[in-house]
């Protein structure tokens, strides 16, 4: 912990055994899907290293889901990247996917008895229920760096609902989200144009500046009854 | 050659799913069906396995693919080695080159207007998918045999009340601060297979 702060304080940069190592022990907790990752990467790389904020968190989350591939590797790739550049990508990579290929290569030889296995099914019932937890305070914080406003709230129902209870296609959501991203920029833009056209563009300089005006002259007058 | 093959399919694999290991699993079945690799049964088997092993599920599923591909050529052991790395390296290849490449675009356009308003609509999409995995993954751990996709009445016929406690209590120990550090995801992980064992294991005794 604290060579950690010195390096930190020493050299900006982050070095390739960090980055591996932060992404090896992000893989060796990582079950099932991608997203019981992202509390974990959080706690390493916004909270503890502060290598990142929750807003590019977000971005990162947003690059991962958008692109082919599994979400937990592209994560990594993406961090990686960031971090150091391509080595970096390439060494993220292999931190992640590194534990899962060890522990399976060995587990393939007995995987039946494995499977089997009480004690184990016990411990794994007890970290899914831990996951779940995990995968809420995901949640908890990415949606706290989301916009304010019923546009953000709306679009996140939505697709919520859409992907919970359909089958619908997770890059078609994705798509959707974006064009109404879009369009609403462009609305957005359109509904000030045409309010600027609407009125001339010293009046409504003028429009705006009038508290403020007003708000010498009664100054001013003020001043001015007091010297009288 | 099977491991050109083998590499040639499981590129193809990382390259044309979005969304995820899940996602994978309908192609991932298709090919080692095709091929086959693997009977159907086997893969039903080996993803109860993938999902309770660490790292993520997907690379998981390909690892083991590559191994059971790899040893049955006459390399043997050598040979599942070899299969379960060149599996685990075609998936992976695809998003290393993908994600390069659209994160210089994005650094590149990200003040772009209209980049920004395609991310306005994508970023509480994505929030929108989380919060659709906190159901599905609470589901499958309370509620084993209730699906959102096809609700039925018997779905809630299992009912798993000790992982519901599990989860209330680690519910407010994950935003515990202690000396002003939250514990560690990782420590509550390990934790909660202890009390996993703990707990179902003296259940299943008592039984």
């Amino acid at each position: 912990m604290k060579q950690n702060k010195q390096q930190r304080n020493n050299d900006r940069r982050v070095s390739l055994w960090q980055l591996f190592w932060t992404l090896f022990k992000t893989g060796l907790f990582t079950f099932g899907g991608g997203y019981a990752m992202i509390s974990i990467l959080e706690e390493e790389l916004v909270s503890k290293k502060k290598w990142m904020t929750s807003q590019d968190m977000l971005d990162m989350l947003v690059i991962a889901e958008s692109t082919p591939g599994v979400i937990a590797v592209n994560t990594a790739t993406s961090v990686g990247f960031r971090m150091r550049g391509v080595l970096g990508a390439v060494v993220a990579t292999i931190g992640v996917v590194l534990p899962s290929f060890v522990i399976i290569t060995a587990l393939s030889y007995f995987i039946q008895a494995f499977a089997d296995n009480l004690w184990y099914k016990a411990a794994f019932t007890g970290v899914q229920a831990c996951v779940t937890i995990l995968v809420v305070n995901a949640f908890v914080k990415m949606f706290r760096q989301l916009e304010r406003g019923w546009f953000s709230a709306l679009l996140t129902v939505a697709a919520f609902d859409i992907a919970l209870f359909t089958d619908f296609n997770v890059i078609f959501l994705i798509l959707i989200g974006g064009i109404f991203g879009i369009l609403y920029v462009v609305i957005a833009d359109a509904v000030i144009a045409k309010r600027n056209k609407s009125l001339p563009l010293e009046q409504s300089e003028i429009i705006e500046e009038q508290p403020r005006d007003n708000d010498e002259r009664t100054d001013g007058s003020s001043h001015n009854g007091g010297d009288r | 050659m099977i491991y050109l093959v083998l590499f040639w399919e499981y590129f193809k694999v990382g390259l044309f799913t979005i969304g995820g290991g899940y996602a994978m699993l309908p192609l991932v079945t298709q090919i080692v069906t095709k091929h086959n690799w693997l009977t159907e049964q086997q893969l039903i088997d080996f993803i109860g396995v993938a999902e309770s092993t660490p790292g993520p599920f997907a690379i998981n599923l390909a690892t083991f693919v590559g191994n059971t591909v790899g040893s049955a050529t006459s390399l043997g052991v050598f040979g599942g080695i070899l299969g379960s790395l060149i599996a685990t390296f075609a998936v992976v290849l695809p998003s290393l080159v993908i994600i390069i490449v659209v994160t210089l675009l994005f650094d590149k356009f990200r003040s772009n207007r209209y980049v920004r308003g395609a991310l306005k609509g994508i970023r509480p999409v994505v929030v929108g998918l989380i919060l659709s995995a906190v159901f599905t993954v609470a589901a499958k751990v309370i509620l084993p045999e209730f699906d959102f996709k096809h609700i039925r009445a018997d779905g809630v016929s299992q009912f798993n009340w000790i992982s519901l406690i599990i989860i209330c209590v680690f519910a407010p120990l994950s935003q515990i601060r202690i000396q002003g550090k939250k514990i560690h995801p990782i420590c509550l992980i390990l934790l909660s297979a202890v009390i996993g064992i703990v707990l179902f294991g003296a259940f299943r005794l008592q039984q």
